[in-house]
């Protein structure tokens, strides 16, 4: 039998001194709410936190900021916030809602932003949403999409009036259109006959997250981020929610069936999988030549860990690590059940640990992020970034460009120059 | 005297170009009243970020050092994020984890466990604490954390091994100042913490760069080299952030390069401090002015002709060294490139953008090429930056087809809405920052500047010295040429 990996412990702060890829509440936040179409971003603290925030996966937003400096800090800074607002509404009319963000400075200062949102909400007749996203409010980045998702759920969902003509609405939570993903799912679930009416956030303005409500079934795509907003919207509007993965054709097709089988469309969703598989069994197969029996490493942001590892599976790749920033417990369970044996999980994994892994077990293959990527190039490790840019990777087609980057990110001319040992990595 | 529109080779200015796309159909003016930065609470776009970067940035120009961010974990990833994206390199930069204990009982306990575990796991020789806005709201008593860590430090490691590793403390409360300033505040931080002096006359130069990119570096190399002049680069960010692909055989991994400690503590010794950036890095050479009395010179940045000449003439001053023929040569070809390009330069209209110091150094250079800066604009507020955008529009007034716009701090909102009403503009010159604003007006831009995020290589490619000046007036016709200039004219440039 199997030993599967131990899973990690989960939650706990960061160790001072180290070199960790987690972030503040307030990039958590950011990273979910970015995408609301519509809407304002005002960030209450000095101008850096607005600047970062300007640039959410690789694209540029605008952003507001109340840019205090040593005054307002003394003397306070809510004058200061309600002025901002004001001014926010006189330049950008059309702004369907403004999200205020407090940041550390604020929240150490004790600003009152709540206070100040709810007066503006009502002169300005539109949602003033505050989220209280202090750096040191959270463990992590994760606990900034939970501020995010609560936020959302108590400001913007279910303003809409009751609208019962949409019997196959359905949301997806946690989903953020990378590299056009949420377009493969929404073609998918169209086939059944479903609409998606909204995706938290990937497909989200104003008016489709105040009817969001009116949803028959809620899909949960990445739990961690998804599944607050579940929770809350199953509480408030009794919406049922469904986990599903669409990474790796096993994962979809899974997911469609579970999906097809709430609205009774159960040979539909036969089909639309019979059809696909044909059609991407070919790629897959000689894609599973070049990468079988190769080991990577994964480093994402939270739930994706477990739904990624199951992919490189299925093509037949040995998981021999994989760590995730703020994972949960159950998103290491799912990552575990794919690994090899003797392979390690992580979380929060220091630069420190990816190097000791990217060192001693040069792996064929690292999976990550802009922070990691050019560490593993400098230890002369393929790499691949992940969220992908350009192209999907759900979905049946994205599994095969998903399959497709493998090879490429592999068989790149560019390792066999690198000093030393590094040639084994070719293959064939 | 006011020169009128110059036709170029038969064809007037204004049919050299295409019609121009319209603002997107989108664009509704905006309230008149709040678009100047000036009469707002309100900062939109804002084209500078918060000073602990500026401080990161330069303890990573350090040989074996280690940035370790004073505050919650979101100040250290999202510089961590803005280096690897500009530099296309890791950046190591340790974080003191702020949580709620640390709101609200102070952040001792993450320094001393802090510098205990980065010291223990990465092996530093060079730990540069850089404090944000939270540690100095929560009013953290730095000095005597910093204490207390050295103490537990040589407990734990022994009073030598411990007393190897220097610890630089750069207060940069983010609210009281932008990168620039925390960058400044780093030079001065380390000259203080560390540079000596022993009374030996030296012939070495220090060299404090400011926000240039690797590229810059190695052409002020070159430059120093081609002199004959030894000098300590204080920030020596051409190798640790632009390292060769060459797998290190043990971790934890360090870039190699960077100025060395030992250096930093000769700076004392020097005959001469260049701040080529006035306003980052110019409190450091100043300090070692007062303190041991070596001269100080703070910018202009060497772009173009005049600033490059202005250096190396400092430079041959105080080494004693005549500039030698290579670099007259190199001087020879730059103009002789001005030249060739004059009659597509001449009378162009262009905005400029970023940090105060390279703002001023790219408008005195287009200047130079008898461009037209309508308006120029600094991120962070300088009256260096004033006076010597003045200075350079005082030199070259008669030739401008309109009067510039000099926006001191502010945001690209002010920027943009001021573009927006001018009835012509030829080229951008600014950050990535500035690629909706280029393409909502249709006009190109040359990218310059910190942060240059969406192109690759520009953090190799010199501005400074002759060398640079050549390249960045390439990229400023070409730049041009490739936008809507029609192909038949094209075959005889
Ligand atoms: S940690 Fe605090 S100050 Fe830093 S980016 Fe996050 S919210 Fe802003």
């Amino acid at each position: 039998m199997e030993a599967l990996p131990c899973l990690p412990g989960c939650g706990a702060p960061t160790i001072p001194g180290e070199v960790s890829s987690r972030a503040c509440p307030y990039y958590g936040a950011r990273w979910l709410l970015a995408l609301v179409k519509g809407a304002l971003h005002l960030v209450h603290a000095p101008v850096g936190c607005a600047y970062y925030g300007g640039s959410v996966r690789g694209k540029a937003y605008r952003m507001l900021s109340t840019a205090l400096d040593e005054k307002e800090i003394i003397f306070g800074s809510e004058a200061k916030l309600a002025r901002a607002i004001r001014e926010a509404v006189r330049l950008f009319p059309e702004a369907g809602a403004i999200f205020v963000y407090g940041c550390c400075a604020a929240g150490l200062t004790g600003t009152d932003i709540d206070g100040i949102c709810t007066a503006a909400r009502r002169r300005t007749g539109r949602p003033v949403v505050p989220v209280g996203c202090a750096g040191f409010a959270g463990t992590s980045q994760g606990d900034g999409h939970a501020i995010a998702a609560a936020a959302l759920v108590r400001f913007l969902v279910g303003r809409a009036p009751p609208d019962t003509a949409a019997p196959y609405d359905v949301n997806v939570l946690g989903e953020f259109n990378n590299g056009g993903d949420l377009g493969e799912i929404e073609d998918l679930l169209g086939r059944l006959g479903l609409r998606v009416r909204c995706a938290f956030t990937g497909k989200a303005d104003i008016t489709a997250l105040a009817g969001a409500h009116h949803a028959r079934l809620n899909l949960v795509h990445c739990r961690r981020t998804g599944g607050p907003l579940a929770e809350a919207m199953a509480k408030e509007y009794g919406i049922p929610h469904l986990p599903v993965n669409f990474f790796g054709l096993a994962a979809t097709a899974a997911s469609l069936r579970e999906t097809a089988a709430r609205f009774g469309r159960e040979r539909m969703a036969e089909e639309i999988i019979r059809a696909a598989t044909t059609e991407a069994a070919p790629v897959l197969e000689s894609v599973r030549r070049h990468v079988t029996g190769l080991r990577v490493g994964l480093y994402f942001g939270a739930s994706r860990v477990g739904m990624m590892a199951a992919a490189f599976r299925e093509l037949g790749m040995d998981v021999v690590f994989a760590g995730a920033q703020f994972g949960l417990a159950e998103d290491y369970a799912a990552a575990g059940a794919h690994m090899t044996v003797g392979g390690r999980l992580k979380d929060d994994a220091s630069q420190w640990q990816l190097e000791d892994f990217l060192l001693r077990e040069r792996p064929d293959l690292f999976v990550g992020g802009t922070r990691e990527r050019f560490l593993a190039h400098k230890y002369g490790v393929p790499f691949m970034v992940f969220p992908q840019k350009g192209k999907p990777y759900a979905g049946f087609n994205g599994f095969v460009n998903f399959a497709r980057d493998i090879v490429k990110a592999l068989r790149a001319p560019v390792w066999q120059f690198i000093p030393g040992r590094w040639a084994h990595v070719l293959g064939d | 005297m006011r020169v009128t529109e110059i036709p170029v080779e038969g064809i007037p200015y204004d049919q050299l170009k295409v019609e121009k796309i319209p603002a997107a159909p989108a664009y509704a003016p905006r309230d008149p009243e709040l678009v100047a930065a000036a009469d707002r609470a309100l900062v939109v776009n804002p084209d500078r970020t918060c000073m602990p970067l500026g401080a990161m940035w330069a303890v990573l120009g350090v040989h074996r050092a280690i940035p370790f961010v004073q505050g919650a974990q979101g100040c250290t990833t999202y510089v961590r994020y803005t280096f690897c994206r500009i530099f296309k390199e890791p950046a190591t930069i340790a974080t003191a984890s702020f949580h709620e204990d640390a709101a609200v009982f102070g952040g001792r306990r993450n320094l001393v466990e802090g510098l205990r575990n980065l010291a223990v796991r990465y092996r530093p020789e060079v730990i540069g604490v850089v404090t944000t806005c939270s540690s100095e709201i929560i009013g953290d008593d730095m000095v005597s954390f910093i204490k207390a860590a050295r103490q537990n430090l040589r407990e734990e490691l022994g009073a030598e091994a411990a007393d190897r590793i220097a610890v630089v403390l750069i207060n940069t409360p983010s609210f009281a100042g932008s990168h620039v300033e925390g960058y400044n505040r780093a030079a001065r931080a380390f000259v203080e913490t560390l540079a000596m002096a022993r009374n030996t006359s030296s012939n070495r130069v220090n060299i404090i760069p400011g926000l240039l990119y690797p590229g810059d570096i190695r052409e002020i190399k070159h430059l120093l080299r081609e002199m004959g002049i030894e000098a300590t680069i204080l920030f020596d960010i051409s190798d640790t952030l632009d390292a060769p692909l060459e797998p290190p055989q043990q971790i934890p991994y360090y870039p190699p390069g960077g100025t060395r400690l030992a250096e930093i503590r000769e700076m004392g010794n020097a005959c001469a401090t260049f701040a080529l950036q006035a306003d980052a890095g110019g409190s450091g050479a100043r300090w070692l002015e007062r303190k041991f009395g070596i001269p100080a010179v703070a910018g202009p940045v060497p772009v173009g002709v005049a600033a490059t000449d202005d250096l190396l003439q400092h430079l041959s001053r105080f080494t004693g060294r005549d500039v030698p023929a290579a670099l007259r040569a190199e001087r020879g070809r730059l103009v002789d490139a001005m030249a060739d390009t004059f009659h597509h330069t001449m009378m162009k209209r262009v905005a400029v953008f970023g940090d105060p110091d390279t703002v001023a150094g790219v408008t005195r250079f287009v200047c130079e090429l008898g461009m037209t800066p309508v308006a120029v604009a600094a991120g962070t507020a300088s009256k260096r930056f004033a006076q010597e955008v003045e200075a350079a529009f005082a030199a070259y007034r008669e030739l401008f087809l309109d009067t510039p716009k000099v926006f001191n701090g502010g945001d690209l909102f002010e920027f943009e809405e001021y573009l927006k009403t001018l009835p012509r503009l030829d080229l951008i010159i600014g950050n990535s920052k500035g690629v909706d604003i280029a393409r909502e007006l249709d006009v190109p831009l040359v990218r310059v500047g910190f942060p240059v995020y969406d192109r690759f290589g520009y953090q190799k490619r010199p501005i400074v010295g002759y060398r640079g000046a050549e390249l960045l007036l390439y990229e400023i016709v070409n730049a041009m040429l490739d936008h809507r200039y029609p192909d038949d004219r094209t075959q005889q440039l």
